[in-house]
């Protein structure tokens, strides 16, 4: 044992000093400094953020409101942003846009296009200063007051961005509306409506078009919407709060609810495409008896009941995630209901 | 006339037998004539004697010496008929001292290295008795589902996985298994007993025998990297506004905001977790998939508020 023991120590000493050799020489090979090629960068750290300058507030000295008004193209485009305040936007039959600021900023108009036939601004910025009276570049351009009032021709197309305000727009073309808090109530809206605010709801009444309505933490009430040209989708989503949905006759919904209830009562158009989800709540939709779709449902910890029996009924084997599809009539339109935890029903109207 | 004497260089040199033939026959003419030269021959003579009676045993020793040569060349054409693998790799990693571009010879280094740990893996690879399924008979069954799990007394803490995604459990046998070998993974069971599976006790794997034929060997689908088509996208866009958001969420959320978002976060999470067990349970259950698939875009939507939330802000500023 002890001469075997021997015997391997010189071989194991041989070992250890290749490996050592080799390591050195690793090492040496390692110090070799090689330019890393500059074309491949990658980035780790996401970029810091952006050190923005405060910009200046150009306050309405006076006791009257700051008002101004300039004529538009039928179909102008205008964009504003709103630090505080309430805004209404209201379509009226002039080509004309006016814009009232009670206690608050100042007000003026910046042109960025002109409509080349009628030489009348098609695109039009409505800023919290007077441009041409004060040309300094660290001015404040939102608008910011106690009420904020713009009228615009029906036609226009509203593009706004707002911190804290409560929005109201009605009786014009098509509105893109942004906030960080407050509500939006948007009526008779002809050709679209994408609205978005992150804490507040979104109400949206008698409108036509594409709509894509998103609430962070706040409902969605929609009633009277229907598609102002075929292929038209209607979107709805909020993380907390409650979808309610009355008469909406676009074709393809996507309506979505992270923690809260959607309750839909209407009609399914023929070949539509109607899909409903919610992690924590119910889904109750209210149709009429004749109506006509496939149902594909699946469900968490739920249940699913039904007032309109389903025909072609299958169901996935007993777990705690059931799968379900059937047929209301022909079938003509398609539904897809998921829930995680919550009920799904469907009422007759 | 008499002739000029000899130098005794030329005396010398006729003695040690160095002088041509024709200047040997005239030296021995001039000796024959020449008294002075024939004692001075004689002196050298008697020198050469006394020189060569000394230096003797010098000399002998030169036949000694050139065995000793003989004996240690002998010796080292044996030593290297007896020199082992090592002894040569020690010549060649030395040789290395001698090259003088750096870069080679740490490449070569490195390829040894490679190979000395390749050689150690392969050896322990040949130790098949870490294999379960490699020793299962050809007929019978490697991977049986369990419709009952609580019968079984035995069950694995680092079951066998399987790579395959299309390929039903119950396809899977032995030689299935064997001939597949790119997409079978087996890993060193340890039996835990259900009545005491707080304390996994680990077995040496080398000692793992089948001793029950009637235990069931629960094969749970792969656990680690599989996802259903689809998903993987899902998880790298959540990570990466994830990462986004958490960056930014203490200065963009207000407090009452910040409370509803992790609230919302904390139930999308727990859908997420109970679907997606509930799909590698079973994975035809399509209404697990589609709340999954679900619960992935509601989680992306709620990140997202919160990243354009951060946008719009920055935009207003």
């Amino acid at each position: 044992m002890i001469l075997r023991l021997k015997k391997y120590k010189k071989r194991f000493s041989l070992f250890i000093v290749t490996s050592f050799i080799c390591l050195n020489a690793a090492f040496a090979a390692a110090q070799i400094t090689v330019e890393p090629n500059p074309k491949v960068l990658i980035r780790t750290k996401i970029k810091p953020n952006k050190v923005w300058k405060a910009k200046k507030k150009i306050e309405n000295e006076s006791s009257i409101p700051a008002e101004k008004s300039i004529a538009v193209d039928a179909n102008v485009n205008v964009s504003l942003c709103v630090e505080t305040g309430n805004l209404k936007i209201n379509g009226w039959e002039r080509n004309e846009v006016r814009a009232l600021v009670t206690q608050g900023s100042q007000v003026g108009f910046k042109v960025s296009q002109k409509n080349k036939q009628s030489n009348k601004p098609e695109w039009i910025w409505v800023l919290g200063f007077d441009p041409s009276k004060i040309t300094e570049s660290g001015a404040d351009e939102c608008l910011s007051g106690g009420e904020i009032e713009i009228d615009v021709p029906r036609n226009a197309t509203i593009n706004v961005k707002s911190r804290e305000s409560e929005t109201t727009i009605g009786s014009i073309g098509k509105v893109t509306v942004e906030n960080v808090g407050g509500d939006i109530f948007l009526n008779h809206i002809a050709r679209g409506i994408e609205a978005t605010t992150h804490q507040g709801d979104v109400m949206v009444g008698n409108s036509s078009g594409a709509m894509t309505l998103q609430s962070t933490t706040g409902n969605i009430v929609v009633f009277d919407a229907s598609p102002s040209e075929i292929g038209d989708i209607f979107k709805a989503k909020t993380n907390n709060g409650a979808i309610i949905l009355k008469d909406i006759e676009q074709r393809q919904m996507d309506v979505g609810s992270n923690s809260g209830s959607i309750s839909f009562t209407g009609e399914f158009a023929d070949g539509g495409q109607y899909n409903f989800n919610t992690l924590n709540g119910s889904i109750t939709l209210s149709i009429p008896q004749n109506s006509s779709s496939k149902i594909s449902a699946s469900y968490g910890y739920g249940a699913f009941n039904s007032e309109i029996p389903l025909q072609n009924l299958v169901k996935s084997p007993a777990s705690k995630t059931q799968n379900l599809t059937g047929q209301i009539g022909k079938g003509d339109a398609t539904l897809n209901l998921t829930t995680y935890s919550g009920a799904l029903l469907i009422k007759k109207q | 006339m008499k002739e000029k004497c000899i130098e005794i260089g030329t005396i010398q040199a006729f003695l040690d037998g160095e002088l041509a033939p024709d200047i040997v026959e005239k030296v021995t003419h001039h000796i024959v004539i020449c008294d002075s030269c024939a004692i001075s021959l004689a002196q050298a003579q008697e020198e050469s004697a006394f020189a060569f009676s000394a230096l003797e045993q010098e000399f002998n020793t030169l036949v000694p010496t050139n065995r000793l040569w003989v004996k240690i060349n002998d010796s080292i054409e044996k030593q290297g008929k007896r020199k082992s693998v090592w002894h040569s790799a020690f010549a060649f990693v030395s040789s290395f001292q001698n090259i003088s571009n750096q870069t080679i010879a740490a490449f070569a280094s490195l390829l040894i290295l490679v190979g000395l740990f390749t050689s150690v893996l392969i050896l322990r690879n040949n130790d098949n008795s870490d294999y379960v399924a490699e020793k299962m008979p050809d007929k019978q069954s490697a991977v049986k589902q369990i419709s009952n799990p609580e019968t079984t007394n035995r069950s694995f803490v680092n079951p066998p996985q399987f790579l395959p995604e299309n390929k039903g459990v119950e396809n899977l046998s032995a030689v299935n298994l064997r001939n597949d070998k790119k997409e079978f993974r087996a890993v060193k069971p340890t039996f835990i007993s259900k009545e005491n599976n707080s304390l996994p006790v680990k077995t040496n794997s080398r000692n793992t025998k089948i001793e029950n034929p009637k235990v069931s060997w629960e094969v749970k689908p792969r656990t680690t990297n599989e996802n259903l088509a689809g998903e993987e996208s899902y998880i790298k866009t959540i990570a990466t506004l994830t990462e986004t958001v958490n960056s930014r969420k203490d200065e963009v959320l207000k407090p009452s905001a910040r409370f509803a978002f992790e609230k919302d976060l904390a139930i999308v999470d727990d859908a997420i977790k109970k679907m997606k067990s509930e799909v590698k349970k079973n994975p035809k259950n399509e209404g697990a998939k589609q709340v999954l698939f679900s619960s992935y875009q509601n989680k992306i939507g709620l990140l997202n508020s919160v990243a354009e939330k951060t946008e719009l802000m920055a935009s207003l500023q």
